[in-house]
């Protein structure tokens, strides 16, 4: 168990630079979710962690170690792969055991380990099987137990959930999230999945285009985003950002009739999520275009002026398509037009 | 009226020679000034007889099968000039005419060889000989005695420079000194070779080829020539054809009286004769050219403008002074013997002097091997065997199979397979017929010949008597390199080594091209794939030359990095394990780009993730490619590693070419093994053909192995 602090990292191939000045401490236990678009660098970052990568410029500490330029194996750092990269030759035991081999330990001694693992993650009566025998939550468990096995100061999942259907994916997060509990060990979690982010994470580490956009607990991203990119791309459906212009303690949405009581001086671009419209009331008349149904929710998809917006009501309702409804906002978030980077004092 | 006559009869005499100007096909291996010559006596002869003679010169190298297969079909010139050597064979094959009396008095030499049990074939032209070539700027006259000859070739020894060249351990170069002592071979009998005689007259070879170090290693005729055109060569011993090549001014002389003896040296004779071909189209015109070119008008531009050294009695001295030389000669020298059995003996005699001239013998010891040796060779055929169990076990085979034909095509399910899928049998047939005649008859034939022996142009049923002679080594001990265990032990041996290189080279050249830092990824890829786009034969010819003990790539290279200013003269075939390693070089430096492709191929299908999840790991490189890449590339590599293990098992044109065998057949292959058994040993087609079969044998059993090993069907 281990921090892990990333000082002004840097990481270039050529002239293309991938992460630009990444500067973070993660606490010891902590589970921190690295999350953005594809592209983003937040792969190669946990890879500058695991060492596959090597660092341009900066630091990179675990424990109080600076690991620039250790070799993988002696960072003591377990890595699952989205691919789980099980060895297809290998029994589940034996890909479970690699690390214990590689580190020269007896075979009973490997054997004990692995059948303790196993045991904990439901695999042992899977132990002589290949990999190929396996079915996709089995694999993503013996991957995870590989990890387990070595007693590592860090994981790092790369991903590792998005090979597995939308239930099986629920469950393992609640699997991942038991067994950090259990272990107690710093994670490093890839993932561009926003629910795996929420759900799963001490903190969330926002990563677009190589730069840090925001870190922070999943409720303060989703509270208080700390720019456009993310607040749009923390929360299921996205905000809806419209170019407002403020007049004291009113607003008004550009090429919507009616004010919003919002107080801002000049253009500035509000944002509202879905769930935080307030429909049957206020000076807004948008008109229902198409409507979602979630069971117990539904989005209504509306014409708002010339924008879309989407706004969630409650299940039953009675709205329909072509419905001309009245909205009024209830929390807004408030960002620079021109920068995307949030305004205080937005929401009254 | 007798104007219109003599009109009538003036036509009548044109009419014939307009009719008859006949086209005349000539086979001849000549170049330089004696094709020059005979392209000039060709026209001359032509305009003044009205017929026109075509010339095509064949390559020296392909001529005799060249004239052995196309005149007996009917596709072969009128007229080919060759040397008497063959006349015996072809006399008796009927492809050459017997042409009679020569009209014109030739040298004695001349008459004999061109005639056979009494019948003369052919018309003599100039005679092949060796004679002692010096340069008269470093000799200014010749020696006459051996001891002279070393004598001043000492002198002219060292700092690059020779002072004798000459192949001193072929046969012919050695048949000088061994008439002189008056050993002969030409009976072609067995114990012929066990004399006194003939063990002296190794002992002078082995004392001018090596012990005087005046001769330069094993040359070629290029590095003949280059070493004389260079002034680095004092004598050469050498024909009239040696010339042709040279810049510098050259002297020539008959060959010394050999001191020992007082005897001359006397090397083989051959002659050089024009022949009228089996079905000529036209038969006399031809034969006139031949006689008028063998006569005196001919003999006179063969002799200057062709500088030949003509059969023609009674001709003045050529001006030449090495055709001479060979005109001289001719008075001491021995007629090339035609008999059959000759190559035999010449195989043994080779095989002593190379024993000799390596110091692996003493001359009385190499003697005896080589009587030894013959003895088997030139043995009878075994006695005829009764084919009667044969054709009882060939009877119940058949029966066998008939039963099961019958058995089976009474079978209504089989019927009705066949029935439905009649127009596929149809489909594949053109692929079945071509198998058959190209692949099932040819073994089906050369597994029958094993049961026959051959000998002489006649074949005997022998049964298994043969796989009993190769399989219980009853001709040789165990331990002997002609051995059948022998050989396959060092057959095993060649195999295991290649491809522990091969295979160990190309993963490794593949993971080295997989990575990331390598830069021109392409063009290394394709000169390392080079080794094997190149035909082998090629690169065994040139590594060949590279593994010459003083002029070879290879010793000047460890001259260079390791010798220290001495050169480093490693005999690559003098001793087993230096013969092998050099067979087994070249055919590394052929064999592992294909593994090296293969393996780039296998590699592109192991995901980067396996690896680097055991980087994570901690596994070091070594530990990485034992127990992740190397696991998940052998269900590819398994069937190249088979498939490359059979070829190198018949990888023939190596060790035909670049050992050759040596040191004395000990790094033979069984394939090279059965080559010679075939063809250098007497044609003994039928023992060829048993090792043929038991290759096959051998090969099947670890297809089988492999197969079972490698837990699926490869074959």
């Amino acid at each position: 168990m281990a921090r892990l602090s990333f000082t002004h990292l840097q990481k270039s191939y050529g002239d293309t630079e991938v992460l630009k000045d990444v500067h973070l401490d993660v606490n010891d236990g902590e589970y921190l979710v690295l999350v953005g678009p594809s592209g983003c660098g937040k792969s190669t970052l946990l890879r500058c962690i695991a060492g596959l990568e090597e660092i341009t410029a900066g630091d990179l500490t675990i424990g109080d170690r600076r690991v620039n330029d250790l070799s993988p194996k002696d960072r003591n750092v377990a890595m699952v792969f989205q691919s789980y990269a099980l060895y297809p030759h290998m029994t589940v035991g034996q890909n479970m055991g690699f690390a214990l081999k590689v580190q020269g330990r007896p075979a009973s001694e490997v054997d004990q380990v692995v059948r303790k693992i196993a045991k904990s993650l439901e695999l042992e009566d899977l132990l002589d099987r290949l990999p190929g025998q396996l079915s996709g939550g089995q694999r993503q468990r013996v991957a995870m137990g590989r990890a387990v096995v070595r007693n590592p100061d860090v994981f790092l999942f790369d991903e590792p959930l998005s090979n597995l259907d939308a239930s099986l994916r629920s469950h393992m997060r609640l699997e991942l999230k038991r067994l950090h509990r259990r272990l107690g060990t710093t994670i490093v979690h890839v993932t561009h999945d926003q629910v795996e982010a929420l759900t799963l994470a001490d903190r969330i580490l926002v990563l677009n285009a190589g730069v840090v956009q925001q870190v922070g607990s999943p409720r303060e991203l989703f509270d208080r985003p700390e720019n456009t990119f993310v607040a749009t791309f923390i929360g299921s459906p996205s905000m809806s950002l419209l170019p407002s212009v403020g007049q004291g303690t009113q607003s008004q949405i550009e090429g919507v009739d009616g004010l919003v009581p919002v107080a801002q001086d000049g253009p500035f671009t509000l944002g509202i999520r879905p769930t935080d419209w307030i429909v049957g009331e206020g000076d807004l008349t948008g008109t229902v275009e198409v409507i979602e149904s979630l069971g117990s929710t539904a989005l209504l998809h509306v014409e708002l002026g010339s924008h879309k917006v989407v706004v969630q009501v409650s299940e039953p309702h009675t709205y329909k398509a072509d419905d001309k409804i009245q909205l009024s906002v209830g929390t807004v978030h408030c960002f620079d037009r021109n920068t995307g980077i949030r305004l205080e004092d937005g929401a009254q | 009226m007798t104007r219109l006559f003599s009109i009538f009869v003036v036509l009548w005499l044109l009419l014939p020679s307009w009719a008859e100007a006949v086209e005349i096909k000539l086979w001849h291996a000549y170049r330089g000034a004696e094709a020059d010559a005979l392209e000039k006596a060709a026209k001359q002869w032509g305009s003044e007889n009205g017929h026109e003679i075509v010339l095509i010169a064949l390559p020296f190298g392909a001529f005799d099968s060249k004239v052995e297969t196309a005149i007996p079909r009917g596709n072969g010139p009128d007229l080919l000039i060759a040397s008497h050597s063959s006349l015996g064979k072809w006399a008796g094959l009927g492809i050459v005419e017997n042409t009679g009396p020569h009209g014109v008095p030739h040298r004695a030499q001349a008459e004999v060889a061109l005639t056979i049990d009494g019948a003369q074939y052919g018309y003599p032209l100039a005679f092949k000989t060796l004679v002692l070539l010096y340069d008269p700027q470093k000799v200014p006259s010749p020696p006459k005695t051996t001891d002279d000859l070393i004598q001043i070739a000492k002198s002219h020894t060292g700092g690059g420079s020779f002072g004798l060249v000459y192949e001193a351990t072929a046969a012919y170069y050695h048949a000088p000194w061994m008439h002189a002592f008056g050993a002969d071979i030409s009976n072609g009998s067995a114990t012929n070779l066990d004399t006194e005689a003939h063990a002296k007259a190794l002992a002078l070879s082995r004392r001018l080829g090596i012990d005087e170090e005046i001769v330069p290693k094993s040359p070629s005729s290029e590095l003949m020539s280059s070493l004389y055109n260079s002034g680095n060569a004092a004598f050469i011993i050498s024909g009239p054809w040696f010339v042709g090549d040279i810049t510098r001014d050259i002297a020539a002389t008959p060959l010394p009286i050999v001191s020992e003896t007082g005897e001359p040296a006397k090397p083989y004779l051959t002659v050089e004769g024009v022949f009228v071909a089996d079905q000529a189209k036209h038969p006399t015109e031809a034969q006139a050219f031949a006689q008028w070119l063998s006569g005196p008008e001919g003999a006179a531009i063969r002799q200057q403008t062709g500088a030949q050294a003509v059969t023609l009695d009674g001709m003045p001295p050529s001006e030449n002074v090495v055709v001479r030389a060979v005109e001289e000669q001719v008075n001491n020298a021995v007629l090339m013997p035609t008999d059959p059995t000759i190559p035999n003996v010449w195989e043994a005699l080779e095989r002593a002097l190379r024993r000799v001239m390596r110091g692996a013998a003493s001359p009385d010891a190499a003697v005896k091997e080589a009587a030894a040796y013959l003895e088997v060779f030139s043995r009878p055929p075994p006695p005829a065997a009764s084919p009667t169990p044969y054709y009882g076990l060939l009877g119940l085979a058949f029966i066998g199979l008939v039963t099961w034909i019958v058995l089976n095509v009474r079978d209504p399910i089989l019927r009705a397979e066949v029935k439905k899928h009649r127009s596929d049998y149809l489909w594949v047939l053109p692929a079945g017929l071509a198998m058959t005649l190209l692949v099932a008859l040819p073994f089906i034939t050369g597994a029958a010949l094993s049961l026959f022996a051959h000998a002489n142009g006649e074949w005997t049923f022998v049964g298994l008597r043969h796989f009993a002679d190769i399989l219980f080594s009853r001709d040789w001990p165990i331990t002997s390199p002609m051995s059948f265990y022998f050989t396959l032990a060092v057959t095993i041996l060649w195999t295991v080594t290649n491809l522990f290189l091969h295979v160990g080279i190309g993963i490794a050249m593949a993971l080295v091209l997989r990575e990331p830092w390598i830069r021109l990824r392409g063009m290394w890829r394709a000169l390392l794939i080079i080794p094997w786009a190149i035909p082998n034969y090629i690169t065994a010819l040139i590594w060949k030359t590279m593994f010459h003990v003083q002029f070879g790539a290879i010793n000047a290279l460890l001259t260079a990095i390791v010798g220290g200013g001495e050169p480093v003269e490693i005999e690559w075939f003098g001793s087993f394990a230096m013969a092998f390693s050099a067979n087994l070089i070249t055919n590394t430096w052929l064999g592992f780009p294909f593994m090296m492709v293969v393996t780039l191929g296998a590699l592109q299908s192991i995901p980067r993730d396996l690896e680097e999840a055991a980087i994570v790991d901690g596994a070091s490189w070594w530990f990485r490619f034992r127990h992740v890449v190397w696991p998940l590339l052998q269900p590819a590599l398994l069937p190249a590693i088979i498939i490359g293990s059979v070829w190198t098992f018949n990888m023939f044109n190596v060790v035909y070419l670049v050992s050759a065998g040596e040191p004395d057949g000990s790094t033979e292959i069984l394939i090279s093994e059965a080559y010679r058994w075939a063809f250098s040993r007497n044609n003994r087609y039928g023992y060829a053909a048993a090792y043929a079969v038991i290759i096959f044998g051998v090969l099947l059993a670890y297809s089988r192995g492999a197969n079972r090993i490698a837990g699926k069907k490869v074959l």
